[in-house]
């Protein structure tokens, strides 16, 4: 396995009919709201595909979208409210809260929650394709572009479609700003994994390594940092997973700060760093065990054993041992007690968010289709609304262990 | 028609002015 990503389950949605009887009153009003029923199902479906790719679910989405903004967006050329915008209901899951479903009548909060599962699809597929052993250069970019296009519609959704609500998200929902930003913050940091992979592999400088796995360390713990005021029965688990990383990673940059240190005939101090650098393999490997014990939304799985693990703790005990061979030999310095100091700046291998850009409007949607869209028209009992509502079910993702604790069956 | 001259995004330039690949890293290693 090249590298190892923790996943949260997808968000799981009520089925959505757009059936508006009497409301739809033309024919290409009633085309649009077939389209939509189909393009979402579509959506849905290629969730869950295993034979999706990027092309493809861009696609998928676009059609949904592009039909779905004509419920959003001012049609008739007046400043006013869409009054299509609130005549549907749409019901979904949130990530870390089991089978418990978040509801709302407005079209933006599909719009949101739509966009957050394709989010959460593109950071999927590129766990997929980074857990394949040996993966070509072509795959490590399609990783990391696909993690910068999901940092980037959870972002959109958060700073262009969360705003637009008229129900605030409830705390530890997916449209909540600590749990959006955690997942921003943890696709940049994985993209940068795959940078540090490359960099290592092409031979990169010591110095460059280490300050972009420093930097990658710090994202881990903002990301680990912001779940804090969230409840731990649902956040435990992804925050054991964002802090062994953190620790991971700052064994990195000790690791390649002590090769930097040696490189300058520092040995006593680059022994020192490569000594840090153990304690925070070890400190990784018990958070490990630990995620491995934790129950909780997310994906099963053994980090220590795989051998993207195992390759740090043996390059940093060989280069440990390197080390000291040489201040043996030659050097003859002393080891500082304290640990260096890392102020390092990655000038190189940074990973900002792609920005993500909404499909233009269906070319279905005219101001004269619109007008045939007629809501006193509608049933008079509001039994739309009456009706009981459907249970939702969960999406069936291989790698996602069930949540004891809850009863939530995604599996 | 004409050969392209690059694939898109696969390199540019940073705001050092260092010709970096689509990882945001340096065309040459330094080591």
């Amino acid at each position: 396995m090249t590298h190892w990503f923790h996943r949260n389950p997808l968000k799981a949605t009520a089925p959505v009919s757009f059936s508006f009887y009497g409301v739809a009153s033309s024919t290409g009003a009633n085309k649009i709201c077939n389209d939509l029923k189909a393009s979402r199902a579509r959506l849905l479906e290629l969730f869950t595909d295993v034979t999706c790719n990027a092309d493809m679910m861009k696609n998928a989405t676009d059609a949904y979208f592009s039909l779905l903004q004509g419920f959003i967006n001012s049609l008739d050329g007046t400043t006013q409210e869409n009054k299509l915008r609130f005549i549907q209901n749409f019901k979904w899951t949130d990530t870390l809260q089991g089978n418990s479903t978040s509801a709302q009548q407005d079209a933006v909060f599909e719009l949101a929650s739509m966009g957050f599962n394709v989010a959460l699809w593109f950071t999927k597929f590129s766990s997929r394709l980074a857990g394949k052993e040996d993966i070509t250069e072509s795959e490590a970019k399609d990783v990391h572009r696909s993690l910068k296009t999901a940092a980037g519609i959870f972002k959109n959704v958060k700073e262009i479609q969360v705003p637009r609500l008229i129900t605030p998200a409830e705390k530890g929902r997916d449209l909540e700003a600590r749990v959006i930003d955690t997942y921003i913050v943890q696709c940049q940091a994985e993209a940068q994994e795959v940078t540090i992979a490359r960099a290592i592999e092409l031979k990169h400088n010591a110095s460059l390594i280490a300050a972009l796995a420093f930097e990658t360390a710090n994202f881990y713990h903002k990301a680990d940092h912001t779940l804090t005021s969230l409840e731990p029965e649902y956040t435990t688990k992804w925050r054991k997973y964002l802090q062994l990383k953190q620790c991971f990673y700052m064994a990195y940059a000790y690791c390649f700060h002590g090769q930097t240190l040696l490189g300058s005939d520092k040995c006593g101090e680059a022994i020192r760093s490569l000594q840090e650098a153990e304690k925070f393999y070890n400190k990784a490997e018990g958070l490990c065990k630990e995620y491995q014990q934790t129950k909780g939304p997310g994906s099963t799985a053994k980090p220590s054993e795989q051998l993207f693990f195992r390759k740090l703790g043996a390059s940093v005990r060989n280069t440990l041992e390197k080390c000291q061979r040489e201040n043996g030999f030659i050097y003859f310095q002393k080891v500082p007690p304290e640990a260096p100091q890392l102020e390092l700046k990655a000038n190189y291998g940074l990973v900002e968010p792609v920005p993500f850009e909404l499909p233009a409007l269906s070319s279905q949607w005219t101001p004269e289709v619109y007008a045939t869209f007629d809501l006193t028209k509608g049933p008079k009992d509001d039994k739309a609304k009456a009706k009981p509502e459907e249970e939702v079910k969960p999406m069936k993702e291989p790698d996602i262990k069930p949540q004891k604790d809850t009863g939530c069956l995604i599996s | 028609p004409a050969i392209p001259e690059g694939v898109p995004n696969d390199s540019r330039t940073n705001k050092d002015g260092v010709l970096v690949d689509e990882f945001g890293l340096p065309q040459i290693p330094a080591t």
